[in-house]
């Protein structure tokens, strides 16, 4: 057998090893329908954008892969805005479970949402 | 076999340009070690008036993949609002630190649209991206990295087979409608990755700490954020 041959077939292979995974977190549709809604703000886009928060947090454990950072926060928050209290802070605290450097962030929503029901 | 694999290396990172290791070009980002980074809202120096609104749903993205907790911006937004910091521009005359209080933020990032355009010659045309990076300690206040970089497409088009006056005819039509429809998010995504690249990575990524002698082309300060005249951090 060339050993040269199979000398570079393993500096190939050792070349395609050190690329860095580029996906670290699952972001689905994110970037696009948030995109869609900040050009066109209406109640459908938002709903469009909620559910990709929602295809995130489902399908990123399915693809071996994590909830990005905020995407529970976004949607706790759109959910305290909708009036959703409970929903709103089960997501947040979600953010926090997953993310613990996020507390000083998340606990200011909270306090916010809770001064301004007073 | 390691041998070659970093004489394969070595090869593919020579081009234009200076490089340096990471570790030379931002050694505060290694001493520091930010892992929670606030976004604001970009500034725009281009002549598009929605460039702003729009290139923010680009960022977050490759910043954690980059290994970095972004705070989420949509949230980020209003919670700046309730500190009466409405555009970049004011928030420029807040201490860094500040950032740490509202957020817990270790790094705040201030970002510059720098180019934004199309750019049109009847039988040629492009799309343009120019975006510059400059990320702050929330605890010292200092500039622990920066970066900036543009990403241009070709739109121009092609006449066919024709010739003469036709066939310009067929190219200026088909660059038009080409420049026109060209959408500028996959050009700020390409400017984007581009870009981080040369940012250390943050503690989700797999070489957190272990890419201090990584080669990126050395950049120098463009200072878009300092209204006064200043030397780049030495």
């Amino acid at each position: 057998m060339n050993k040269t041959l199979l000398i570079l077939g393993f500096a190939f292979l050792g070349f395609v090893g050190c690329q860095p995974p580029s996906t670290l977190f699952y972001w689905g549709n994110y970037s696009s329908t948030l995109y869609d809604y900040k050009k066109n703000p209406s109640d459908t886009t938002l709903s469009v954008h909620k559910t990709t928060l929602l295809d995130i947090m489902k399908k990123a454990p399915e693809k071996k892969m994590l909830v990005p950072p905020g995407v529970y926060a976004e949607y706790g928050y759109i959910m305290l805005k909708e009036g959703k209290e409970n929903e709103g802070m089960e997501y947040l605290t979600k953010e926090e479970q997953s993310f613990p450097e996020s507390k000083v962030f998340i606990q200011r929503i909270k306090d916010e949402y809770s001064r301004g029901k007073k | 076999m390691k041998t070659i694999a970093f004489i394969l290396l070595a090869l593919s990172l020579v081009g234009c340009g200076t490089y340096v290791t990471k570790e030379e070009f931002a050694p505060n980002m290694y001493k520091d070690h930010p892992q929670t980074i606030v976004v604001l809202p970009p500034m725009n120096k281009s002549t598009s008036a929605e460039a702003k609104e729009y290139y923010t749903t680009t960022i977050a993205e490759p910043l954690t993949q980059s290994g970095y907790y972004v705070y989420p911006m949509e949230v980020v937004n209003d919670v700046l609002k309730q500190e009466g910091l409405y555009d970049t521009e004011t928030m420029l005359a807040v201490p860094p630190q500040k950032f740490r209080e509202f957020f817990g933020a270790d790094a705040v990032l201030y970002l510059t649209i720098l180019e934004w355009n199309t750019s049109y010659m009847i039988t040629s045309g492009s799309v343009t991206v120019k975006v510059a990076y400059e990320l702050k300690s929330t605890h010292t206040g200092d500039v622990i990295w920066f970066y900036d970089d543009a990403v241009t497409i070709n739109t121009s088009g092609n006449s066919g087979n024709m010739g003469g006056w036709a066939g310009l005819l067929a190219q200026a039509i088909t660059t038009a409608v080409k420049t026109a429809a060209t959408d500028y998010i996959p050009v700020a995504r390409q400017a984007n990755e581009k870009i981080l690249l040369a940012i250390p990575f943050g503690k989700y990524h797999k070489q957190y700490n272990a890419d201090m002698k990584v080669k990126v082309e050395k950049k120098k300060a463009l200072k878009p954020v300092e209204e006064k005249p200043q030397k780049g951090p030495s």
